[in-house]
């Protein structure tokens, strides 16, 4: 296959140098980095060459992909994905059947050991059959194809952690690639969805440095998942005030106060909601009203009830607390009882 | 108590050439008492220890932080900075043996053996820590930030060391001598009444003895009665001066009480309840006690408790009855016109509450009382209190604490440096002529003694 | 159950339990040992009066102040911190205000229509901070200074260690340190506050009761002889 440089690429697509540059400026401060680094990134990106990408969908929902088209047409976000070679995404390819599977192994081989694979979706360690692709399963599809990757990239909580197929109680064995592939560097880019941007954000910087971004520990680019929604929540004030919603149809919630007590896992989530935004940077749930419910970290679906507050406690009843105050009584009385028997005794010696 | 009854020997085996009373220093000491075997020595210790726990004492127990801050407060830590004069640290076997024994959850500390068992090698060793560096002065008692009263505690684990047989050698010694004698320095009832009557002629002072009914009885300490007269002489003069109906009573006229300080409960019951006795023998309504803060606390605050009953009674330290005096327009004195310090007794002042009557008396003498620094409350022990004097071997380290005292009175530029307690006195004398230093102490009983304004009659 | 559960459950609740069982029983097994009605006559009758030891001990006289100025600082400093730290963090407030609807079916708003002041995140985190730095530099101290080192036994060095979990795991979890999911160290923050309720009866820790007790006690005592508070 052929691969044109990317700017000229982009060019060809009407994407004029101003856009470009925006682009390149708006990606960088995403990813942390200096605004004087802008030209680099640019330049960087203008002659990087366009890789060989292959994207492997297991458990999924379509949601990560949808996610992504679900950019407007026009941005520039889903042109540099078109800008990347994406030589086999079973769900956006034309080709079906053989002649899909075809391609894949096609441009596998052309770029072995250098194409870069991304994969949406847990994979079944259970029955083989839960999930499979023209016949083959997950499993084998996933170990195949990781060997000759540069990188992974585990778009969606499905693959970064396991997600809602890996979910209590996990009945096919779904696990994260991570699980699987040890010997590659894997990016996990999770949320339930991942924003747009930030996948996109993360290619970027692939293309342009040529490495791999900086990783949290759970293997998350620190540029997009370095802090939490409640670090940078528009309404965090009111937590610092001591101002909440306790319930959704309450002053507190008409006022647009913190959402703590319904229980959103902003202060337990990281991601970069808060300052993208969803929906070409319109809102995010918060903003819509509703708490977040940490679909980017591990485990999100089994953290108890989405309106249970983090701080919620199981102390017992006041009747538990009851017993407790008369055993401590008795006890009390009792060792006092038993000194001052001592002391009788010691006083007959 | 065998073998620790020094044998009579010439020349007497009380020490009155020296600067301060005590027995001569034993040639051999006999450091322990009794015959009893090791395990029944700290049997009997811990039971006494546990017999005399109430409320109070299980608190302060149960309330250490472990903080050191009491070392600061402690003369003997001060001069040394050795680390085992920490007040708290000097209760430790007994710390341990409330935990074991008796703190709420002593049986949880006994099954698991958290707090070994103490030994008595340990409470042998403690014993220079509770009596030779300890005069339960209770300074730290006001350091401590939990509010414990730690002096009260070494008070408590010296009736187990007692009990145990585990006491300095001296203080066992006069103690015994204070039960079979009657006063524990030698000042018999035969003694006294010849000094009483030798010092009433030498003095031209009318001395009442056993008179049958009195107002006021008056009381002294062995410490006066054998080394400093002159303090019999001024109760006198005093007495005769304020024109009170007096006597001393040969039942009752030794206030001193070394059952106190040894932690012999029997003892210091039985010589408190002598004094106790003969002023009701002769209707007193007033019992002055000497120039003696342990007396004081004896009496004045463990009498009752004693005794049983409320005192039918007032008991009042010297210095407080001459304040009563000065107050009441009876006490005419010369001014001295001269610069005083006053030495607060422990025992009188911080923990027994008078400490404005020995002042009171000072400005009624007409002296410019400059205070030490600290003072009242907070001022530093002589280093002779709780028995410690009498102990031969804590000699060295007494003199050290005593070199507080000196540079204390001499920042104060002074001239006369005062006190009203006797054993501070001796204290005083002995560190004295131990750094051959210029000062001396005055008794603030002695010094209003002088100072009476007879009218010509 | 995972371990949030476990920490935030039955860990709670029975830490809570033993918590209260100890205080009682340590408690009343002191305060209902004999007394001894002291029968000597008061200098002072209104003893009551000598309760002003209570406040009057929480800063030495200044006689002492000099070797002792180190304790006192670095003791307030912990203490405060640690004390608004724990009452006034926004999370822990409705931590409280939880058990408190658990418990009485209601909180201090629905009691009082009053809300429960809270402190900014920034603010905490620095009294947090300081607290921790008081923590070391007092067990540096305990172990450097020669009287401390003597008088210290296992009590001194566990009760400290439990003070100080809570602590270090609260701001761990605040920041979201060493890379654990928050669950797991809000989990070990909840675990490290539940060791320190299960040993506090226990240890020293109990001074925070018996401190009133023992010093309402001295101050009677000597306020009745007049002696020097």
């Amino acid at each position: 296959m052929s691969s044109p440089l990317l700017g000229e690429f982009l060019r060809s697509r009407g994407v004029t140098r101003r856009d470009f540059l925006q682009f390149c400026t708006t990606t960088a401060a995403l990813m942390g980095l200096s605004p004087a680094l802008v030209p680099r990134v640019a330049a960087a990106l203008a002659q990087a060459r366009r890789p060989s990408v292959i994207w492997l969908p297991f458990q999924e929902c379509t949601g990560c992909t949808e996610s992504i088209t679900r950019a407007h047409g026009s941005t520039l976000e889903s042109l540099i994905f078109q800008g990347i070679s994406l030589d086999y995404q079973h769900t956006l390819q034309a080709a079906a059947g053989d002649a899909a599977e075809r391609a894949r192994e096609t441009a596998m081989q052309e770029n072995w050991g250098r194409y870069l694979l991304i994969v949406d979706g847990s994979i079944p360690t259970g029955n083989k059959g839960f999930s499979s692709i023209a016949g083959r399963d997950n499993l084998s599809l996933l170990q195949e194809a990781a060997r000759g990757a540069a990188a992974i990239v585990a778009l969606g909580s499905c693959a970064a952690f396991g997600g809602i197929p890996g979910a209590n109680p996990n009945p096919t064995g779904a696990v994260p690639v991570s699980a699987i592939v040890k010997d590659k560097p894997i990016i996990n880019v999770s949320g339930c969805p991942p924003i747009p941007v930030v996948i996109t954000g993360v290619l970027t910087q692939y293309l342009t440095f040529g490495k791999l971004p900086e990783l949290d520990a759970l293997g998350r680019p620190r540029s997009f998942y370095g802090q939490t929604i409640h670090d940078r929540c528009y309404r965090r004030p009111f937590y610092e005030r001591g101002q909440f919603a306790d319930s959704f149809d309450d002053e507190g919630a008409r006022q647009g106060w913190c959402l703590y007590k319904l229980g959103c896992r902003g202060p337990t989530t990281h991601n970069a909601c808060a300052t993208v935004k969803w929906n070409d940077g319109t809102s995010f749930p918060i903003e819509a009203g509703h708490g977040c419910i940490g679909c980017s970290e591990p485990g999100f679906w089994d953290k108890g009830g989405f309106y249970q507050p983090l701080s919620t406690g199981q102390w017992g009843s006041a009747r538990t607390l009851g017993v407790a105050v008369g055993v401590g009584t008795a006890l009390g009385v009792a060792s006092a009882a038993l000194a001052r028997k001592r002391q009788k005794d010691a006083e007959g010696a | 108590m065998t073998g620790t009854t020094p044998t009579t020997r010439e020349p007497d085996p009380l020490e009155f050439d020296k600067p301060r009373v005590s027995i001569r220093k034993p040639e051999h000491r006999f450091d322990s008492q009794g015959e009893a075997p090791d395990a029944a020595r700290v049997e009997r210790a811990m039971n006494s220890f546990v017999r005399d726990f109430g409320r109070t004492a299980a608190v302060y127990m149960e309330s250490c932080i472990h903080c050191g801050m009491c070392a600061e407060a402690c003369h003997f830590y001060e001069v040394t900075q050795d680390p085992k004069y920490t007040p708290i640290w000097k209760l430790e076997p007994f710390k341990q043996a409330y935990k074991r024994e008796y703190g709420p959850f002593a049986f949880v500390y006994r099954a698991l053996n958290l707090k070994p068992k103490v030994t008595v090698d340990e409470l042998q060793q403690w014993q220079h820590l509770l009596y030779d560096s300890c005069t339960v002065c209770g300074r730290c008692s006001l350091m401590c930030p939990m509010g414990i009263d730690i002096a009260s505690l070494v008070s408590q684990a010296r009736h187990g060391m007692f009990k145990a047989g585990l006491v300095p050698h001296e203080l066992a010694a006069v103690t015994e001598r204070a039960r079979r004698e009657g006063s524990p320095l030698g000042a018999t009832p035969k003694v006294f009444a010849d000094r009483c009557e030798w010092l009433s002629d030498e003095h031209e002072v009318e001395i009442t003895i056993d008179k049958p009914r009195a107002d006021v009885l008056c009381a002294m300490s062995s410490i006066e009665i054998m080394k400093y007269p002159d303090s019999v002489v001024a109760t006198a003069r005093i007495m005769r001066h304020v024109g009170a109906d007096w006597t001393f009573r040969l039942d009752g006229y030794e206030a001193t009480n070394f059952g106190l300080l040894t932690g012999d409960a029997a003892a210091q019951k039985e010589l408190t309840l002598k004094i106790i006795h003969a002023a009701v023998a002769c209707g007193a309504s007033v019992v002055v006690l000497p120039e003696c803060g342990h007396a004081y606390t004896a009496l004045r605050w463990m009498g009752a408790n004693m005794y049983g009953k409320p005192l039918p009674f007032r008991v009042l330290h010297i210095a407080e009855f001459l304040a009563e005096q000065v107050r009441a327009g009876k006490l005419r004195l010369r001014k001295l016109g001269k610069s005083a310090t006053f030495h607060d007794p422990c025992q009188l002042v911080r923990r027994g509450g008078a400490i404005e009557a020995p002042r009171e008396v000072l400005q009624a003498l007409g002296v410019e009382l400059r205070e030490m620094y600290p003072t009242k409350g907070a001022n530093w022990c002589c280093g002779g209190g709780g028995g410690v004097v009498a102990i031969h071997r804590a000699d060295e380290l007494r003199h050290k604490v005593f070199k507080i005292k000196m540079e204390q009175i001499e920042e104060t530029g002074a001239e006369l440096p005062v006190t009203s307690c006797a054993n501070c006195r001796q204290t005083f004398d002995d560190g004295q002529a131990h750094f051959k230093w210029d000062k001396t102490m005055h008794s603030l009983l002695e010094l209003v003694a002088d100072n009476l304004v007879e009218d010509a009659q | 159950m995972n371990l949030l559960d476990f920490a935030r459950g039955p860990a709670l609740q029975w830490s809570l339990v033993i918590f209260v069982v100890g205080v009682l029983w340590r408690l009343l097994g002191m305060l209902l040992l004999r007394t001894r009605k002291d029968l000597s006559k008061p200098r002072r009758d209104a003893a009551w009066k000598g309760l002003r030891l209570i406040a009057l001990r929480s800063w030495p006289r200044k006689e002492f102040l000099g070797g002792t100025a180190f304790g006192e600082v670095m003791g307030y400093a912990f203490h405060i911190g640690f004390l608004l730290a724990l009452f006034f963090y926004v999370p822990h407030v409705l931590f409280f205000a939880d058990i408190s609807r658990g418990l009485l079916g209601t909180d201090l708003h629905g009691l009082t229509g009053l809300h429960w002041p809270t402190l900014p995140n920034g603010v905490v985190t620095l009294l947090s901070a300081i607290s921790i730095a008081a923590l070391v530099a007092v067990l540096i101290h305990r172990i450097v200074n020669p009287v401390k080192r003597l008088i210290s036994n296992f009590d001194d060095y566990f009760s400290w260690l439990v003070t100080l979990g809570p602590l270090v795991t609260g701001m761990a979890a605040f920041a979201h340190l060493g890379g654990w999911p928050y669950e797991r160290l809000l989990a070990v923050h909840l675990l490290a506050a539940e060791l320190l309720l299960v040993w506090f009866p226990f240890g020293k820790l109990m001074h925070a009761f018996t401190i009133f007790v023992a010093r309402g006690s001295t101050g009677m005592l000597f306020e009745r002889k007049g002696a020097s508070l």
